[in-house]
């Protein structure tokens, strides 16, 4: 995390002109002062601006290598200032620790909202934020939810069974970009693969058109419940649903959706497509932001 | 905070006047093009309905000032709540209508009444008047005009001071003259620059003494309780444009979200310049709330820059979050 802290400070050096530098360093010098880390944290916008950082690939991977899962991509330059002044904060007093940022939480604006979750991969003691990342999943703050759901690597690593389902589920709900969710596969599991499958068909029920990448959850655990959602995307219009449903079928044991790969001609003209995968399906569906 | 109990029937009014009024969106001609900034409206008492009628009609930035909600509360944690409503939801939820939205903190008067609440509310407030987006320290100042009503009002004066933050006065309705007199009396004795206080809620017998003392005036557009905009057309017509704004102040009472744009149309037809337009409904209170450091016009085209509904590769996607268009005069509703 040092290493991490230290290389966010070289990014935010050259982003933020002379003075503002010397101010962030200045609260950085003070941190131990409560009331004077609550303005800081607070006025960061007003020194540094708003504007998109400017990153490049190198220093994209070099971020991901020093914490895995982050990416600071499309961040602006007060809610990387944000979280890399929260990882100054003296964390070996705990319950201090964890009443100051409780009550930045609380206080929170729009955008310090956002910087707060953006932190969680970076905070000490993680399990303890696991309410609150369920909290804030509870959100309706479309940036909010983004900065838990995208690009955030502590809810697959900290969330607890049914609130991660919520997550991935409240994510096709408000029309997230799902490829971005980090641990989308790895954190898999049957309870969520039926509630979207009911998820699903309540969509078809209103008429309404259903994300072909809520599939790649529902894979691994195709059963005899789920196996006609399967043929229904196999037989769909649609080319994306197509695609999900070869790459839903590979991903299968279950017979019957293995069976179903060959037995379908439009599958088979999906299945010789060298470049299908889930990130093939996001670009094309859209629901990318 | 503006509204009296209305009682229908009082008046002279009648019977026809109670019936539902059909709306006809005559007076956007007039306004086509023009941006407007209502300075005072509560927007956590208004449906999306509002929102999108204000957008529709030009106003591109609002000001909530924290008021009392109807009813009193009892405990910190309700304002701390709604406090931080204002700063997050409300304004994520203006921001779905393409509306910037600002607001004013401060503890209002008929809950200073409280004090030993009054004294918890004080403890919280510095946690969120340095807030982004916080333009000054609102909406505060006298009620019954009490002595916890004045011990607070003072304290919140100093408070601003200290900020660097501007100040949106309320002024009472019951022995408004005498309440407005003694605000500015006091805003003064603690130091504060008279160009940095916003008077809230003037009339035909306050503006003088407000203008003459180098304080900002301004006109609340409220029905049946407060300024109608035909007075308001005659105001401007004698006392010109410098450092008089207008607001609508709608709330959970009869009123009028639209105030603003509708008071800007009626000065257009008794042939009041674009510019002097402008001026009381858009640039004083950019100019007066501005001195908070906090208001960026920038930020009024950064926000509306999200389309309502993109097509995106056949998708309907909504892009920033923001709402889609509902046709309200389709009987379906999908």
């Amino acid at each position: 995390m040092e290493t991490l802290k230290n290389y966010l400070g070289q990014i935010i050096q050259q982003q933020v002109s002379g003075e503002s530098w010397q101010w962030l360093q200045e609260k950085v010098s003070n941190i131990g002062n409560a009331a004077q880390f609550n303005l800081a944290f607070a006025a960061i916008p007003r020194k540094v601006g708003k504007n998109s950082i400017k990153i490049d690939e190198e220093e994209i991977k070099t971020v991901q290598q020093l914490r895995s899962g982050l990416s600071i991509k499309n961040w602006t330059i007060d809610r990387l200032c944000r979280v890399w002044l929260l990882m100054h904060l003296d964390a070996d007093n705990q319950e201090a620790y964890i009443r100051t940022i409780e009550n930045l939480f609380i206080t929170a604006d729009m955008n310090e909202q956002v910087a707060l979750y953006s932190a969680l991969p970076v905070l000490a003691y993680p399990e303890h934020w696991q309410k609150r990342c369920a909290e804030g999943i509870r959100s309706n703050i479309g940036d909010v939810l983004k900065a838990i759901m995208c690009n955030n690597p502590y809810p697959a690593e900290q969330l607890p069974p049914a609130a991660w389902n919520q997550l991935v589920l409240k994510a096709f709900f408000t029309e997230k970009p799902i490829n971005e969710i980090i641990g989308l596969d790895r954190r898999a599991n049957e309870e969520l693969a039926h509630i979207l499958s009911d998820y699903a068909h309540e969509r078809w029920a209103a008429h309404r058109t259903v994300n072909p990448l809520l599939w790649r959850c529902v894979g691994p655990f195709i059963d005899e419940k789920i196996f006609p959602d399967i043929e229904r995307i196999a037989a769909s219009e649609n080319k994306e649903d197509q695609m999900a449903a070869v790459l839903v079928c590979r991903q299968s044991s279950y017979p019957p959706a293995k069976a179903l790969l060959h037995e379908h001609s439009a599958l088979q003209s999906s299945a010789k497509d060298s470049t299908l995968s889930w990130d093939a399906i996001a670009q094309k569906a859209g629901g990318v932001q | 905070m503006c509204c009296n109990q209305y009682t229908p029937g009082t008046d002279g009014l009648s019977e026809r006047d109670l019936q539902p009024v059909s709306h006809l969106p005559f007076f956007k001609e007039r306004i086509a093009g023009m941006q407007f900034f209502d300075p005072h409206v509560h927007m956590t008492s208004r449906t999306t309905d509002d929102y999108q009628a204000m957008a529709d009609a030009g106003i591109v930035a609002i000001i909530e000032p924290a008021f009392w909600l109807g009813q009193p509360r009892t405990g910190v944690a309700s304002f701390r709540d709604y406090y931080s409503s204002l700063i997050g939801w409300e304004r994520f939820r203006a921001s779905q209508f393409g509306i910037k939205h600002y607001c004013t903190i401060g503890l209002n008067s008929r809950e200073a009444n409280n004090e030993a609440l009054a004294e918890e509310v004080m403890e919280l407030l510095p946690s969120f008047i340095y807030k982004e987006g916080v333009v000054g320290v609102g909406e505060i100042g006298f009620d019954d005009q009490t002595a916890a009503e004045e011990k607070y009002y003072r304290l919140q004066l100093d408070l601003a001071k200290e900020a660097g933050l501007p100040v949106q006065i309320h002024t009472p309705h019951r022995d408004k003259k005498r309440g407005t007199t003694r605000s500015m009396d006091i805003a003064i004795e603690h130091g504060l620059n008279p160009y940095t206080v916003i008077v809230d809620h003037n009339n035909e017998e306050t503006v003088q003494e407000v203008l003459d003392r180098g304080f900002w005036a301004a006109f609340t557009i409220y029905p049946f309780t407060k300024m109608g905009n035909e007075r308001m057309v005659q105001i401007v017509k004698q006392y010109g444009i410098e450092r008089i704004m207008i607001n609508s102040a709608a709330d959970w009472g009869i009123s009028d979200p639209l105030a603003v744009p509708k008071t800007a149309a009626l000065m257009k037809e008794y042939g009041i310049s674009d510019e002097a337009i402008r001026t009381v409904t858009y640039q004083n209170a950019i100019t007066a709330f501005g001195q908070s450091g906090q208001i960026d016009e920038k930020d009024f085209a950064a926000v509306k820059d999200i389309d309502q509904s993109q097509k995106f590769s056949g998708n309907t996607v909504l892009r920033g979050g923001q709402q889609p268009r509902v046709d309200k005069n389709s009987l379906i509703i999908r």
